[in-house]
């Protein structure tokens, strides 16, 4: 049993790994949590169900459609809502996307209405490999390596690209990386792009589990968050590590303690966290560099 | 010559709106029509249930078209609450107050319901049939409120019960959420199975928040069920049973009759459902009972077949008000809250297309009885001409009501 607690809160840390991720990009760039990101992933998936099932089109082509929706959602908002805010500090920013989130929310409703929808997925959650007593799924293997490569490809493109490069600049002083010659409203518009792009993938990974209705990414999105606090909110290892270990904390909590409050130990983790190491477990302290 | 057009019209007025109140004595009711109020959630969380709002909607047209009840035409008031209690108590004032609506058809939940239940008792508001099977209707009796849903320990007590003699497994366990609707469960399958000297093997909750149920399985699991007993949201009824199918935990299903709805189930466990035993409060879809033949004809003919199909939350906003509109029909021409009390205490055994429904002064329970069921499967071919298995319900018992 314990053994299997921990293969189960993996599969499931990697998707609060994934929504943990797509948060950190945004925070890196703006320090903006972004609390639309969980309702612009379900659309995201709602989009590609509606192109799988009523367009008839393959996995990849939907897939691949949904996930361009995706970033050309997470772009226009960013250009029509965030960019527009006058004199904006963080709060206000914060603010816009709690709007953005229940505009959103309203919007799958009133599109696909609320009732639960079957999610289809080329990956079964039901074909198990056994070692010994553990079970795991592809499904579950399938989001761990997109997890785990989409984290790697994060890393990179930071480190080792321009526009990486200009997004980390953006973040530690806005002022100075327009002084350089950054375009900095374009740099955002593109964090905003490709984190709802990773919130997408997310989401495709936890509707197959869960039914696809409007409060798919209710949950995934507050746990992300917790993740991404665990982890460290402006380092992406961080992020993909607290969300694993939320996930196994989480499920040796309902095993083994209590499974009446094992949904709300992700909180009480967090309060721990900040009480003890602010910067979150992974990430250096946090020093604004003028 | 201006004053004297006004003492005119004042005067007209005031006889036109005493000939009102002479003709109108009671809220809601005039001589051609009556004026009754539903809430249910058309948008949000709970959306899946409105339908039986609009079910009720489709119920009144047919009656109107038939010529309405003792020459009344039912008006009638469907309000979005979007299942927040704070919504419904809106409602339910702008409809006593602004409409003013003689009483209320069913409505769906019971921490809406629970939110407006003070007035209805202050104002002494007709209010029969809630879309929940909540003990809190009638227990205690109140005057103007009548229940008809089978409450959930009686439903579960009959589940448990099935599952002890009929399917012959004794080790059961129970899965709920959190809250009034499944510890209302939890209570009728502890007592009816301590009262033949066992007790569940493992009982655990759920929270409506939790996506990721691994943990609760395990534990199933590991106290060796063979039967789990579900009262929870369809989403975790799907999630509980693809869990359950990947780490290899294969008991007995039996569900609650609010995921009674077997095609739905079905499509959204993909395919997991077939097999499960559920409790049934009302006829099934393909009934050929001759109120269902009737009914389906006026869904064909009234309903929105884009929002709706003819399941059963459908027509569950017929069942539920059957007992209300005969009510009103043996109140006779005069009707006024205390006739239509009285003559709802008559009904005895009445039988629509749900259990057979029995008030009393005193009793307002109204329904105590559940069928079982099952799921299985039928070939069907899609419109794009593919080969497809939908969930179908079997009836697997006569209708079994509590000891």
């Amino acid at each position: 049993m314990f053994f299997q607690l921990i293969v189960s809160g993996i599969a499931i840390g990697a998707t609060y790994a994934l929504m943990a991720l797509a948060m950190v990009i945004i925070y890196k760039t703006s320090e903006v949590l972004n609390f639309a990101q969980g309702d612009m992933a379900m659309l995201s998936a709602f989009v590609a169900f509606t192109l799988l099932t009523e367009n008839n089109l393959g996995f990849p082509a939907a897939f691949a459609g949904a996930l361009a929706f995706a970033f050309a959602l997470g772009a226009f908002l960013e250009f029509a809502f965030l960019r527009r805010a006058k004199e904006p500090n963080v709060l206000g920013l914060i603010i816009i996307t709690l709007g953005l989130e229940m505009i959103l929310y309203g919007l799958a409703s009133w599109k696909w209405g609320s009732d639960q929808k079957d999610f289809p997925f080329p990956v079964s959650d039901f074909d198990t490999h056994e070692l010994g007593t553990v079970v795991v799924s592809d499904l579950n293997l399938v989001t761990l390596a997109v997890a785990l490569s989409l984290m790697l490809l994060l890393f990179v493109f930071f480190r080792y690209t321009k526009a990486g490069v200009a997004m980390k600049a953006t973040q530690q002083n806005e002022v100075a990386a327009r002084l350089m010659g950054i375009r900095v409203n374009r740099i955002l518009m593109l964090t905003w792009g490709i984190s709802s792009v990773v919130g997408a993938a997310a989401a495709f990974m936890i509707a197959p589990v869960d039914t696809l209705d409007p409060n798919l990414m209710w949950t995934p999105q507050l746990k992300g968050f917790s993740a991404a606090v665990l982890g460290g909110m402006t380092s992406l290892v961080g992020a993909v590590g607290g969300g694993f270990l939320l996930g196994i904390i989480e499920n040796l909590f309902g095993g083994y303690v209590s499974v009446e409050f094992k949904s709300v130990v992700a909180f009480a983790v967090i309060v721990v966290v900040l009480c003890l190491r602010p910067s979150g477990l992974f990430a250096r302290h946090y020093v604004r560099k003028v | 010559m201006r004053k004297g057009l006004i003492l005119a019209l004042s005067l007209a007025l005031t006889l036109a709106l005493a000939g009102v109140g002479v003709a109108a004595p009671v809220r809601g009711v005039s001589d051609t029509t009556i004026k009754i109020g539903q809430w249910g959630p058309q948008t949000g969380p709970a959306a899946l249930w409105g339908s039986v709002a609009r079910g009720t909607g489709c119920y009144f047209e047919l009656l109107n078209a038939e010529g309405g009840v003792n020459g009344r035409k039912i008006e009638y008031f469907l309000r979005d609450d979007g299942y927040q209690p704070n919504r419904t108590k809106a409602v339910v004032k702008e409809l006593l107050e602004n409409v003013g609506v003689f009483g209320f058809a069913s409505g769906v939940g019971t921490s809406p319901g629970m939110a407006v239940m003070p007035d209805m008792i202050a104002n002494e508001v007709p209010w029969v049939g809630t879309a929940t099977g909540s003990t809190h209707w009638a227990f205690p009796p109140k005057k103007t409120i009548f229940a008809v849903y089978p409450n959930y320990p009686d439903e579960a007590a009959i589940l448990t019960n099935y599952i002890l003699f009929t399917l012959k497994k004794e080790k059961i366990a129970f899965i709920y959420q959190n809250d009034d609707y499944g510890k209302g469960g939890l209570d009728g399958a502890q007592a009816e199975i301590k009262a033949h000297g066992k007790s569940l093997v493992a009982e655990i909750p759920v929270e409506v928040t939790d996506t990721d149920l691994a943990s609760h399985v395990m534990k199933l699991k590991q106290a060796g069920a063979e039967a789990v007993i579900m009262w929870v949201l369809p989403k975790h009824a799907a999630i509980l049973l693809g869990t359950s199918a990947k780490l290899g935990f294969k008991p007995q299903w039996v569900a609650c009759s609010t995921l009674s709805d077997a095609p739905l189930m079905h499509k959204i466990t993909k395919g997991l459902w077939n097999g499960v035993i559920f409790g049934n409060f009302a006829e099934l879809p393909d009934s050929t009972s001759p109120l269902m033949v009737k009914y389906k004809a006026a869904f064909d003919k009234f309903a929105d077949k884009k929002s709706d199909h003819w399941g059963v939350f459908f027509y569950a906003g017929f069942g539920f008000v059957e007992p209300m509109v005969e009510g009103i029909k043996r109140a006779g021409k005069d009707l006024t809250v205390d006739s239509f009390v009285k003559a709802m205490e008559t009904l005895k055994d009445f039988k629509g297309i749900m259990g057979r429904v029995t008030y009393a002064p005193g009793e307002r329970q109204g329904m105590r009885e559940v069928f079982i069921g099952r799921c299985g499967e039928a070939e069907v071919t899609t419109p794009d001409g593919k080969q497809e298995k939908m969930g179908q319900a079997v009836r697997l018992s006569d209708w079994i009501a509590v000891k």
